[in-house]
């Protein structure tokens, strides 16, 4: 039987985490290919609407990556974003949902290795936790 | 935190209402009625009862028709009267003025929309009333005997049935906010013998100018009203509790929940009634979820089979993550559901949780910042590191 290889959608941030992930390819740091990289302009402008939509349909995990506190391009984006996952998780967990499916990090653009270590330690992660349920609950 | 209501640019003036011969309904209908008389007012927004059955807000602008068809306490809730302040647009309009009654939970409403920018308070004097809780209009038809400014004083003076009620909404159930949060003007009633006095508070300049017309004669609040409110709460809380428990054990983690939500329709009825759903335009009714049959296919192939309508549950997730900040517990969400799922607990619930976590409790205050227009450099310091 196949191992199970958990896929995972990523939202990062153009400024910071895309090109953390792009330092990471040009030093040829190896990490698993799991990921599915979407490139946003700034991890603010990932609506919950796009994570859980990429949970329903059936993503074992999801990523967004932004730059650190008090770096963002936008100057308080992230600071943002963050409280939006305060959010999102307290209702993750009100509903009784893996609120560690869906992970935030600051990555910054000189993070390639950290980027690198991010998306395996994730990928270890998921595929320990097995597939998400939602991957064959079609009546969502 | 404490429940302080912040709206206090004048010094609290409070005391009792003597009440008329008429009973506390009408005694504050003549009140109304001669705000529009004086001039005090340019209008009134405040339940109604007609003969033909309808109990809703209603602007009035005749006094003559406040003090026929006006009921104030009406307890009966089709709508979440802050939804009806929010259809109206708000230019600069010097010299209108215009009272608007409102529920603890409406009153709640109205402050989340301020915040929101969707309300501009300069026309309006919120005028906050007590409320132990209400019925679906279509339960009040059916419970009203008699003339409807009868019942309501019946309703008024009989305190002892409040917590017992089973026919009240199932949100005002585990409603734990008899009084109103915020308000210009507050009108009250509980722990109080209605029969005899009314409980008025004014709380800002604008509420003053209304209680000077008002003969109140200044007391403290009386004990049986403290006593009354105290454990009127404290029953109410643990009324939520146990709702929630129950809750708990049928609606937690992703099978249940596609369960709880299995009869929905996506007839989006709960967001188009709520209150704080304040979007002219909605993204789930935009075309942003229309996708082409080639790609519906493509993406079906995941599962092997798409239910239809497509996105129920993440219509609801999606929908708790942008309003919860807001959610003021109405529960009209769940009346208006026609497939009844008990969306009221559940959001009592969420937007708990979620409102603790920033320390934030919705409609308490006009000067607290919405939790997701707002940080501090110095918090959630754990996240994403």
């Amino acid at each position: 039987m196949n191992q199970f290889e958990p896929k995972i959608v990523g939202f990062l941030c153009n400024w910071c985490t895309y090109a953390g992930a792009d330092l990471a390819g040009t030093s040829r740091i190896q990490y698993p290919p799991n990921m599915r990289p979407i490139r946003v302009m700034c991890s603010a402008a990932v609506d919950s609407v796009y994570i859980v939509r990429a949970l329903m349909e059936g993503a074992d995990g999801v990523f967004i990556g932004g730059c650190h506190p008090g770096d963002c391009h936008y100057v308080s984006g992230n600071y943002k974003t963050r409280r939006r996952m305060v959010l999102f998780n307290s209702i993750m967990r009100s509903l009784g949902l893996d609120q560690e499916r869906v992970l935030l990090r600051w990555i910054s653009a000189a993070e390639g290795k950290r980027f690198a270590e991010t998306i395996t330690e994730f990928t270890e992660k998921l595929r320990q936790k097995g597939p998400s349920p939602f991957k064959t609950l079609w009546e969502v | 935190m404490e429940n302080e209501p912040k709206m206090r640019s004048v010094e609290e003036q409070k005391g009792r209402l003597p009440v008329a011969s008429g009973g506390p309904v009408a005694t504050i209908k003549e009140v109304c009625a001669q705000w529009l008389e004086q001039g005090i007012l340019s209008g009134i927004m405040m339940p109604a009862y007609s003969i033909k059955g309808v109990a809703a807000p209603v602007l009035f602008t005749d006094p003559q028709m406040v003090r026929q068809s006006g009921v104030p306490f009406l307890p009966a809730m089709g709508v979440n009267t802050a939804s009806v302040v929010d259809e109206m647009r708000f230019s600069p309009a010097p010299g209108v003025k215009v009272g608007v009654f409102l529920r603890p939970c409406e009153a709640r409403a109205v402050v989340e929309l301020v915040k929101l920018q969707q309300v501009v308070l300069d026309g309006l004097v919120l005028i906050g009333v007590d409320c132990p809780g209400t019925y679906r209009t279509a339960d009040f038809s059916e419970l009203l005997d008699g003339a409807v400014v009868d019942f309501v004083n019946r309703f008024l003076q009989d305190q002892a049935r409040y917590l017992n009620d089973e026919r009240f909404r199932t949100a005002c159930a585990m409603c734990e906010y008899p009084t109103p949060l915020v308000c210009d003007l507050h009108i009250g009633f509980l722990g109080m013998n209605p029969g005899e006095a009314l409980w008025v508070e004014s709380r800002s300049e604008k509420g003053a100018e209304l209680y000077k017309t008002m003969n109140v004669e200044p007391v403290p609040v009386p004990e049986s009203r403290q006593l009354f409110l105290k454990d009127f709460r404290a029953q109410r809380q643990s009324r939520a509790e146990e709702r929630i428990k129950e809750l708990d054990a049928k609606a937690l983690g992703p099978e249940n929940l596609v369960k709880y939500f299995a009869a929905c329709l996506n007839c989006h009825n709960c967001m188009k009634v709520c209150p704080v759903c304040y979007c002219r335009e909605c993204f789930f009714e935009s075309e942003a979820l229309e996708r082409e049959l080639d790609e519906v296919v493509r993406i079906t192939r995941h599962k092997g089979g798409m239910r239809l309508p497509q996105g129920t549950l993440l219509f609801h997730i999606t929908r708790m993550n942008h309003m919860m900040t807001s959610c003021v517990q109405c529960g009209i969400c769940e009346d208006s559901c026609p497939v009844k799922i008990g969306l009221s607990v559940l959001f009592k619930k969420v937007s708990r949780n979620a409102q603790k976590e920033f320390d934030y409790l919705s409609g308490r205050s006009l000067d607290e910042p919405l939790p997701l227009v707002t940080f501090r450099e110095d918090e959630f310091r754990t996240i994403g590191e």
